[in-house]
């Protein structure tokens, strides 16, 4: 039970027990630190402290090879992230958010531990969030035969959060090399275990899953988290099947900074608590078992005392982030196209259907790079691809360990594309992020992770992924086969988004997509894919830049902005009225929202004078609010008329088509602002 | 009868009262009380028979003083020792792990070949799983100070009168 393990303190090597003494006094070191900062207003705002967490933190960091695995710590994980490698200085920088801190410049919050370069991965607040990544990476390792394992490190409270369940299953399904360790401490702030799930020892909830092996340590113990760390990870290298750990801590102290264990835990649970601090224990059996003398110990302590003191002289002394360098890295620079500049062609090659067309493109880029994946819900069995045969054929051609079907967990769709990325840079994953727009929302908070990582990384990391929509309405399909969901995606700085309406753009803008580095939601109007107003000529290898509009019909009395479906629409209106009233009406097809191709939508209205904005989503806080809002600021001397917009009414999409009808935009309605705008 | 070893934790408040409780129900030549946090090798092996006190901590761990001395009591020869262990748990918020501090160390024991003794029902007791079942009997005395406090005297007093045989 204790001296016949790899690790004990009779039998290991007293220079491993005085490395690990040393790890773990200067991580309490900076743990016990870390709130001086906030009180001198130096920063470090948000610190987690992990005392109690000591046994299984230490035995992560050291299980970790930087070579071979990857880690995601959480935001308590300090000592973890010691044990790995960062220095006490690198830990400071984080935590007092400087230019120079590893893990992104100072614009995470404090305690969120990460070094990219070493595959100690930047994590999001939201806890458990990193599951998804990496079990991503997981896949990573599976598909390019890699040998390690890739390291969740979580609080027990995660479980609660159904992408953890997400994260589990997916693992345990696609049996990948992924340990999850909980680090069980009881609380969830100050939420009691009992609160969070019926299992005091919460890893049992996953009992039942196939394809893994659950085990227990002592996280207090620094040899039971150290033996049972090392058979967890031999067994996922030997198995290729994820583990979970469960590790029994203790919080010594509050939650964070922000709380105040002391309005919820009584004196006999605080005194109770600190009494099993395990950094005491070791200490203790160091000496029981004279493995160090009590002097060894104090040398310690001041070799620790003096390399804080250096750490904190020279973190104090490290520059603060530049404020002029805010706009960097919010999106990596696209892939440019030297033979389509302009996203334009001559028309050769031969006319297809949108449908086509995103095939093709995604069958021929997925021949030009072998690092190319598709997954999503429904996507590849037999003839079938997809809900609408988009992807028909993939997987016949490129087979299953690239084309594949994914449960029915947008989240983990998402997720795992972002955590798939973070193997290896030269991945590029197309996710088909649910059957239908309107059932992304799930996965909405991954969709976040993946707007901030680039930033948030301060360069260091983004994820390579196209996120493909069927979108839009046209289709009597309710309120879960119309939704729009653009306008709100919009918000997030971090995503590209596109949306084409002809299938040479889809063509064009589905391969710069593939080729750049960085997060694209690539949306499809579906009512188009078999349209034949859709249908164009569509050269071979077609490219189309990002944030270029192309100018549909040139005019000189109206500017007409819009994209996807109502682009047919605002085309067939402007030729309607031409020949009918005479009228010269410019009709500008977006094709990218962002980047938003600002400069031809205010030429054209220097020439015009008049705009009318047209989308399907609601106008009512639509992407048109914000053109207008641009063209209000940056336009406005040039305007004779109000800007108006057309779009769908504030209200949900009914399923009759009666109902579908009067609340989306068509060509009637369009005409009618049209004029209406004219008329000024 | 050999004199016996009383060890617990002078520190702790419920497992000492039991262990008061325990002492008392021997003739005090018979008992010699000793600090379990402070436990030597020497202390322990001084003695033929021997009860302990052992509460289960957090999810089914031993006490950090008998965990620390487990290194210690898995290299001794405890051939021919008799053991009796009393354990504190509670089977109402902790029932996945009621009183495994007991099977935890009995285990420990036997594999350095000590016998343990005061092996008692698990009747009267409700809870899903325990590493101190053996053969549907705890170990030794199963002490829920939190939800059976009443049956504390009268278990504690029929675990002496079957200790005093044992220990024969």
């Amino acid at each position: 039970m204790y001296n016949n393990k790899l690790f004990s303190i009779k039998h290991t090597d007293k220079e491993v027990l005085r490395k690990w003494l040393h790890i773990m006094t200067l991580g309490r070191a900076l743990d016990d630190r870390a709130p001086n900062y906030l009180r001198q207003a130096i920063g470090w705002s948000y610190h987690a402290p992990y005392a109690g967490h000591d046994g299984i933190q230490l035995a992560i960091g050291q299980i970790f090879d930087r070579n071979t695995d990857h880690l995601f710590p959480y935001y308590r994980d300090m000592l973890t992230s010691l044990s790995a490698g960062l220095t006490a200085e690198e830990i400071i920088l984080n935590g007092i958010s400087k230019a120079t801190d590893v893990a992104g410049g100072g614009r995470h919050m404090s305690n969120h531990f990460a070094k990219p370069e070493w595959n100690i991965h930047s994590v999001s607040s939201a806890t458990g969030n990193h599951t998804l990544h990496a079990v991503g990476v997981g896949r990573g390792m599976n598909r390019y035969k890699h040998i390690g394992v890739s390291i969740s490190s979580q609080g027990e409270s995660s479980v609660s959060e159904g992408y953890v369940y997400e994260a589990i299953n997916g693992a345990s399904n696609e049996k990948l090399p992924v340990i999850f360790v909980f680090q069980d401490n009881g609380y969830g702030i100050s939420v009691p275990k009992k609160d969070q799930t019926a299992n005091r020892k919460v890893v049992n909830n996953f009992s039942g899953f196939k394809n893994l092996k659950i085990f227990y340590c002592n996280g207090k113990d620094v040899f039971d988290s150290m033996n049972v760390m090392t058979e967890a990870k031999q067994w996922v290298v030997e198995n290729q099947m994820p583990a979970l750990v469960q590790a029994n801590c203790v919080r010594i102290h509050s939650h964070s900074n922000s709380d105040k264990h002391e309005l919820y835990r009584d004196e006999a649970e605080r005194g109770y608590v600190a009494d099993n601090d395990p950094l005491a224990k070791y200490r203790r059996l160091l000496t029981r078992y004279n493995r160090l003398s009590p002097e060894e110990l104090q040398d310690i302590d001041k070799q620790v005392k003096d390399e804080v003191k250096d750490a904190h002289r020279k973190a104090l002394a490290a520059p603060n982030p530049d404020p002029n360098s805010i706009f960097d890295f919010v999106s990596p620079e696209p892939y440019i196209s030297t033979k389509y500049p302009n996203g334009t062609h001559n028309q050769q090659g031969e006319p297809k259907k949108l449908i086509e067309a995103i095939n093709e493109t995604l069958k021929a880029e997925f021949r030009h790079n072998p690092d190319t994946f598709l997954w999503g819900q429904d996507i590849a069995n037999k003839d079938k691809g997809g809900i609408f045969n988009v992807s028909k054929g993939m997987q016949k051609e490129f087979g299953i360990e690239r084309v594949f079907n994914a449960p029915i967990a947008e989240d983990y769709i998402l997720g795992t594309a972002n955590g798939m990325s973070r193997f290896n840079k030269k991945i590029r994953i197309v996710a088909e992020g649910a059957e239908f727009a309107d059932y992304f929302w799930p996965a909405m908070e991954q969709f976040v992770e993946c707007t901030h990582d680039y930033w948030r990384s301060n360069g260091k990391f983004v994820p390579n992924i196209t996120v493909r929509l069927a979108s839009g309405g046209y289709i009597g399909g309710g309120l879960y086969h119309s939704q729009n969901i653009e306008g709100a995606l919009a918000t997030l700085p971090g995503v590209r988004i596109v949306y084409p309406s002809f299938a040479d753009d889809a063509a064009g803008l589905l391969r710069t997509s593939l080729r750049s580095p960085g997060f694209t939601l690539f949306c499809e109007p579906k009512a188009l894919y078999n349209s034949v107003q859709a249908i164009t000529s569509v050269p071979i290898d077609y490219e189309v830049p990002f944030g270029k509009a192309l100018v549909r019909i040139e005019g000189t009395d109206l500017t007409v902005i819009t994209y996807g479906n109502t682009t047919h629409m605002c085309i067939e209106a402007a030729n309607k009225l031409k020949q009918e009233n005479g009228n010269s009406i410019e009709v500008i097809d977006l094709r990218s929202l962002i980047p938003l191709d600002k400069e031809t939508i205010i030429a054209s209205i220097k020439k015009t004078g008049k705009a009318l904005i047209v989308h399907e989503d609601k106008v009512f806080a639509g992407f048109g609010a914000e053109i207008a809002a641009i063209i209000a600021n940056e336009a406005f001397e040039y305007l004779d008329a109000p800007v108006k917009r057309v779009g769908s009414t504030f209200t949900p999409v009914g399923f009759n088509r009666i109902l579908e009808a009067a609340i989306l935009p068509n060509t009637n309605k369009i005409e009618v602002a049209m004029i209406e705008v004219l008329k000024y | 009868m050999n004199k016996i070893g009383l060890f617990y934790s002078f520190n702790s408040n419920k497992t000492k009262k039991i262990a008061e409780s325990i002492s008392e129900g021997f003739d005090s030549d018979v008992i010699e009380s000793i600090n379990a946090e402070t436990v030597t090798e020497e202390q322990f092996l001084a003695f033929e028979n021997l009860i302990l006190g052992v509460p289960t901590w957090f999810d089914g761990e031993l006490p950090t003083y008998w965990d620390e001395f487990g290194p210690a009591i898995e290299d001794m020869n405890l051939k021919g020792k008799k053991i009796a262990l009393f354990g504190l748990g509670n089977q109402v918020d902790y029932p996945e792990n009621f009183q495994d501090a007991l099977g935890i160390i009995a285990q420990l024991f036997e594999s350095s070949g000590a016998i343990i003794v005061g092996l008692t029902s698990t009747k009267g007791y409700t809870f899903e799983s325990s590493k101190a079942v053996r053969n549907n009997q705890f170990l030794g005395l199963a002490i829920d100070f939190e939800t059976q406090a009443t049956k504390n005297k009268e278990r504690v007093k029929a675990w002496i009168e079957q200790l005093k045989k044992e220990f024969e």
